[in-house]
């Protein structure tokens, strides 16, 4: 690994600064419509949720990996792409050629999907099983918590980072500086550990059973770290050692 | 180091080491001391709150007398024993059989209901009761008899024979029970001439010690479990003779004691082959005892408490508290009051009889008088006193009834003079004592009078009984303030020392100890003097006075040290969360659901620690730190989840859990696919202990002895135990005796122990460190180094160049520097797991190997990521210990205590060393974890490391300190809720854990671990010199 760190101290920086959202109008506008959309989706969805988890997770996920994905295409710059430098005031937006533009958007937001789906899904899958999720029933409750959990988390990472190991390793490590995206992430995933905690409760209610609880944190954790991470605690990192 | 320069002379190093030796052993003797009197300060706070917590009863000292009657007797002449002291007499002798565990549905006929289509071995295989009350209702009834709970034997004798009560006081006290100091029935037997004669469990024999004829009783013990016969033959073959006609005049009342159905319940569970061939012998006893019996001889066969699903009681559960009473004679004399009552009940829900009606009834039934304390009520059925099966004559039973309202009335009167009682208390039960009073004295002859009469004074008695039982469940609230603000005081301290130091404990250790020991005698001598006026208790005050005296002069010891003091709030990620998770669980502890549920929750927060130190061994700079911490954080995820299949559902559990610890919900033995783990543990354990000894290089010496050799033949020995154990279970070896096959298993479990603790503890004193220093020619030009080079990678072999300059010479290198203190001292949990495997059952041996394991995997991931000095270490090992607590078989409650494991070493029951078994198997993961808390300092760091032993003191504190925040909390939880519904089901019984695992774990983590830090620290010291 030294090798490693003395190109990561030659490249002086660079990875560990936040990333923006594109400051263009229509990005502006979904990155404040994607929280409203995302806690919709729980109180919309809810009694069908606790009526019939699986059939219901299982609809919801193309919706929500739509907005996902517009948030992705619309709002985020993806691998590579050099955070825009276009905002400074009076300076005129070079109109390149859009068509490429949308492709060179599209396909990298189609890998992240594929990426969500095949990597983290199974990867979170084992997760939750190895956090006490049940072993031998509930699976499809499972897979889909799993799911969405990766829906919410991964895609908008893998569009913004792409598969640079050092920064994923960052990433798992915490010590990425928190940003819109990553708050999202982290928000989602502490959202689903809070929403553990109702289940063993004698409540007798209907909701509490598996993954209810679990699904509702998930959503209100991202959308929560979504907005600390994109205005409260942007750019901070996280001292774990 | 500093002297590099001048080097000193070799006089003056061995001087100077001696001198640091020296003082090492000094100030390790103070840590241990001061740990000591942390402990003493957690005994006295727990002592004072227990006292006040654990209801308390005043014993009056009154006896009944033949001659007093309670009340005026208007139509008898007391005072006659030939007559009947009290009543006419129906009996003079009777026959008491105890069927130990003797539930209600073993005795009545299956039904088949919802779930539960097919009857079980415990069904329908007892069916004399049942049979004889419904053929012959005048000479037979049989009803359900529930107990008071704590549903233990000790505890249920009390009850049937003084006809009171139980105290939570005495429900710990089930191994040394002591004598009945209170009016009992068998009191009154023996003083009243009458020969009594016992045979069976000899708990009697500690109860009523000297009432029972000497020539005809014989005692048997009662613990051995294991034995289903022994006891029941016995009993047979003493009881019978009594019965023959010829030894008639021998005996008045002959009780007999069956264990056989509780110790297969125990064993096996109720629902096993075992079960049903018990309860058929159980039958053809019955049947053989109504044959012999005579006319004036009454028989009484009844449980003393049921049991649960898995066969163990001690608990409130309703399938522990539903016995059996079935009461027959020849005479003919009993009755029904109509025909609902005429056969017996299908369910122990309908028309119960509480234990305590026992002794009234059988007192009067006798002609003896009802003993002084007794609070139950004659049974309608023994006193039916008229010739028509289902009309009773309501003047013997309102006679009876108004005698035994007397009786509780004088003992109430009594009572309320001596604990100085408002009247309040007694309004209401007073009340209705007036009210049957006046129907009584205002009787005309008819039925109807008479029947009101009966029926109002047992209003009295029952309203009576609910008040006793509330006025009981009274809690001394000053003595659990005190217990609760001496805890919380204890607490501060260890806050203090575990997290508020900046600098050497060691040094800061003694003067602390100094002032905590002069506080505890002055607090001591001041709460004595103020005990020995007469406004307070002498015991309490004095405790309370040690307990705050001493810890407010730790306190103050702190003062003058406060340069090196700071805030003791958690400062880093990994504090924050260690916080976080033992504040989430305190907080928790206050839902029964969360105690509930607690193994999930561990198991949650386990894996959460083990993402998050897999996510930060991931993000380490270091190549070689990376792979290593991510790896072990993946052994350790799958080793806990993996441990945490093996699970003992608790009742409250049952809807959600399955069990797995045993061969099926309903047993106590293992399956016999589980038979595999220990061996499986023999063969994988040693190996995976030996790969991280290997790994820096220092699997030689002991180690190779102790691990490789001593260990796995250990452990083979230990699954060659639990085979032997199952093929006498199974009877898979039919042509060897079960006495040989127990005198096998014991042999073998003996030679373990011996191993574990002379062999192993002998290796662990004696051992040097694991070293190989192998010489290698040097190169040509001598070399210069002078210092041993500190590599801070500790995975490669480690190379040191000694060298005294002048003469050229060959180069020796060390293999094993790197990690000589962190294995040196591993030899010690090592020489643990041994003992600590031996005492589960199979499926908690492979619990407890993952945890060893999972132990492995921290220390390593620590090492990852340079995390000695966090709290992490010491509260993840908490963590670990009490999840495997649960995943060793028990739960937070009476039930799941496996008595059983008292006979693994051992024939008979043997003080002390049967309850020191079952400590060792209840809170096995908790002792190994805490043995392993100052590997955490001393894993892969170099020799001559300095301030070990003060960061030692500091990790077990902090390791201390997660089991002492979970005390306070459950103990205030415990407090606060104790009018709660589950007080006694689920806050109690966590409280009583989490107390006694504080006082186990400090005592462990100062006698074991820290008095074991001196020889291997030592013995390092004297290979490599000493630091400064």
């Amino acid at each position: 690994m030294s090798s490693q760190q003395s190109t990561k101290s030659a490249d002086p920086q660079k990875p560990l600064k936040h990333v923006d959202i594109l400051q263009n109008q229509a990005s502006l506008l979904f990155a404040n419509l994607h929280p409203v959309l995302l806690l919709s989706v729980v109180p919309i969805s809810f009694k069908s949720l606790v009526n019939d988890p699986v059939n219901t997770l299982l609809g919801l996920a193309p919706t929500v990996a739509l907005v996902q994905a517009i948030y992705c295409i619309v709002c985020l710059p993806s691998t590579g792409q050099t955070p825009p430098p276009a905002h400074k005031p009076g300076q005129k937006k070079k109109s390149g050629k859009p068509v490429q533009d949308i492709w060179a958007k599209v396909v990298p937001a189609l890998l992240s999907f594929l990426l969500t789906l095949f990597l983290t899904t199974p990867l979170l899958y084992i997760t939750t099983i190895l956090f006490g999720a049940p072993l031998i029933s509930h699976h499809l409750h499972t897979i889909l918590l799993a799911l969405h959990l990766a829906l919410l988390t991964t895609p908008q990472l893998f569009y913004v980072h792409g598969l640079d190991l050092s920064t994923w390793l960052r990433l798992v490590s915490l010590q990425q500086p928190v940003d819109e995206m990553y708050g999202m992430s982290l928000g989602a995933l502490v959202g689903g550990w809070l929403g553990a905690i109702p289940i063993p409760l004698d409540w007798d209610r209907e909701w509490q059973k598996w993954p209810v609880t679990i699904v509702c944190g998930v959503y209100a954790g991202a959308v929560v770290g979504k907005v600390l991470g994109g205005y409260v605690f942007k750019g901070a990192r996280m001292k774990i050692n | 180091m500093a002297d590099a320069a001048a080097i000193p002379s070799k006089a003056d190093v061995k001087a100077q080491n001696k001198q640091r030796s020296l003082q090492f052993r000094a100030q390790h003797g103070l840590v241990v001391a001061f740990f000591l009197l942390i402990l003493v300060f957690h005994v006295l706070s727990i002592y004072l709150f227990l006292s006040g917590f654990l209801l308390s009863r005043l014993v009056l000292q009154d006896r009944s007398e033949c001659a007093v009657p309670p009340i005026d007797l208007s139509n008898y002449t007391p005072g006659s024993q030939e007559r009947g002291c009290w009543h006419p007499k129906s009996f003079d002798k009777a026959v008491v059989i105890l069927v130990d565990a003797l539930r209600y549905d073993f005795t009545v006929p299956f039904q088949a209901s919802a779930g539960d289509a097919e009857p079980h071995y415990f069904h329908n295989n007892l069916p004399v009761l049942y049979e004889t009350a419904v053929k012959e209702p005048k000479n037979a009834f049989l009803r359900p008899f529930i107990a008071d709970p704590p549903t233990t034997t000790l505890q249920r004798l009390k009850g049937l024979t003084t006809g009171t009560l139980p105290t939570l006081i005495d429900a710990g006290s089930n191994f040394a029970g002591t004598a009945i100091d209170e009016d009992n029935l068998i009191e009154q037997l023996y003083l009243a001439g009458k020969k009594v004669v016992h045979i069976g469990d000899d708990t009697w024999h500690s109860l009523f010690p000297g009432y029972f004829e000497p020539n005809l009783t014989r005692p048997y013990d009662s613990f051995n479990v294991w034995d289903l016969h022994t006891v029941d033959n016995g009993v047979n073959e003493h009881l019978f003779p009594l019965l023959e006609p010829s030894m008639a005049g021998r005996w008045d009342v002959a009780i007999g004691h069956y264990l056989g159905v509780d110790h297969a319940g125990h064993r096996y569970g109720p629902d096993h082959p075992a079960m049903a061939e018990k309860l058929r012998q159980m039958d053809e006893v019955f049947r053989r005892m109504i044959e012999k019996l005579d006319e004036d001889t009454l028989l009484v066969v009844m449980g003393d408490h049921g049991m649960d699903v898995k066969g163990d009681h001690g608990g409130e559960s309703d399938m522990e508290v539903e016995a059996a009473l079935w009461m027959y004679s020849k005479k003919g004399i009993f009755g029904r009051d109509g025909e609902g009552s005429l056969a017996p009940t299908a369910t122990a829900k309908e028309r119960p009889v509480a234990q305590i009606d026992l002794v009234p009834t059988l007192s009067l039934l006798l002609g003896m008088p009802i003993p002084f304390n007794n609070l139950g009520r004659p049974i309608a059925e023994a006193f039916h006193g008229s010739s028509k099966l289902l009309q009773p004559d309501y003047r013997n039973l309102a006679e009876v009834s108004r005698l035994t309202s007397a009786q509780i009335h004088r003992y109430q009167g009594e009572y309320a003079k001596v604990r100085k009682l408002d009247e309040d208390a007694t309004s209401a039960p007073a009340k209705l004592w007036r009210a049957a009073n006046e129907k009584w004295s205002t009787l005309s002859s008819s039925e109807k009078a008479l029947k009101q009469a009966y029926e109002a004074f047992t209003l009295y008695q029952a309203e009576n009984l609910s008040i006793c039982k509330a006025l009981w469940a009274r809690f001394d609230l000053v003595s659990m303030s005190m217990g609760l603000i001496a805890l919380v005081g204890t607490f501060a301290v260890i806050v203090m020392y575990a997290q508020g130091v900046n600098g050497d404990r060691a040094a800061l250790t003694p003067p602390l100890l100094g002032w905590g020991l002069m506080g505890t005698a002055a607090g001591a001598v001041a709460g004595a003097a103020l005990g020995a006026l007469p406004i307070a208790a002498m015991p309490t005050l004095t405790a309370f006075g040690a307990a705050t005296g001493g810890i407010v002069a730790v306190l103050l010891g702190f003062w003058p040290a406060r340069p090196i003091l700071t805030w003791p709030f958690p400062k880093t990620f990994w504090g924050w969360l260690c916080f976080m998770s033992t504040a989430l669980l305190c907080v928790g502890f206050g839902a029964n659901s969360w105690i509930i549920w607690e193994d999930e929750q561990l198991l949650f927060l386990l894996s959460t620690f083990a993402v998050l130190m897999l996510g930060a061994s991931l993000g380490q700079a270091d190549r070689q730190d990376q792979i290593l911490g991510a790896v072990n954080a993946l052994s350790f995820l799958v080793a806990t989840r993996i441990s945490s299949l093996s699970r003992l559902c608790r009742e409250e559990q049952a809807r959600n859990c399955r069990s797995s610890y045993y061969a099926s919900a309903t047993s106590s033995t293992s399956a016999a696919w589980q038979l595999a783990i220990p061996f499986a543990v023999a063969l994988l354990l040693p190996t995976a202990v030996k790969y991280f000894f290997v790994r820096t290089k220092n699997y030689h010496g002991s180690a190779v002895i102790w691990i490789g050799i001593a260990l796995r033949l250990g452990l083979i020995m230990v699954a060659s135990f639990w085979a032997l154990d199952s093929a006498d279970d199974g009877d898979w070896l039919p042509q060897v005796s079960k006495d040989t096959l127990k005198t096998a298993r014991v042999i073998l479990a003996q030679i373990v122990l011996a191993v574990a603790f002379a062999a192993g503890y002998a290796t662990y004193v004696w051992a040097s460190p694991m070293l190989a220093v192998k010489t290698e020619e040097a190169p040509e030009k001598p070399q210069s180094t002078s210092k041993p080079i500190n590599n801070e990678d500790p995975n490669a072999p480690i190379l040191t160049t000694i060298n005294e300059a002048p003469q050229p010479r060959s180069k020796l290198i060390i293999y094993g520097y790197a990690n000589t203190h962190g294995t040196r001292y591993f030899l010690l949990p090592c020489a643990w797991i041994l003992a600590l495997i031996l005492v589960q059952k199979p499926m908690g041996q492979g619990a407890l190997a993952l945890c060893f394991i999972s132990i492995l995997n921290l220390l390593e991931i620590i090492d990852a990521n340079n995390l000695r000095r966090s709290p992490l270490g010491p509260i993840v090992l908490a963590l670990l210990g009490m999840f495997h607590f649960f995943k060793t078989g028990h739960q937070a409650a009476l039930v799941t205590i496996q008595w059983d494991v008292a006979f693994i070493p051992l024939k008979t029951l043997q003080y002390p060393w049967a309850p020191l078994m079952v400590v060792l198997n209840t809170y096995g993961p908790q002792i190994l974890c805490a043995i392993a808390v100052p590997t955490i300092t001393l894993w892969k760091v170099p020799p001559k490391h300095p301030g070990l032993l003060g960061r030692i003191a500091g990790q077990m504190a902090t390791h201390v300190l997660f089991y002492a925040a979970i005390a306070v909390a459950t103990v205030a939880e415990a407090a606060w809720l104790r009018r709660h519904l589950m007080l006694y089901r689920v806050f109690m019984p966590r409280m009583l854990v989490a107390v006694s695992v504080l006082v186990l774990v400090e005592f462990v983590g100062a006698v074991v671990a820290i008095v074991g830090v001196r020889w291997s620290v030592v013995s390092v010291g004297d290979v490599f010199g000493w630091p400064e």
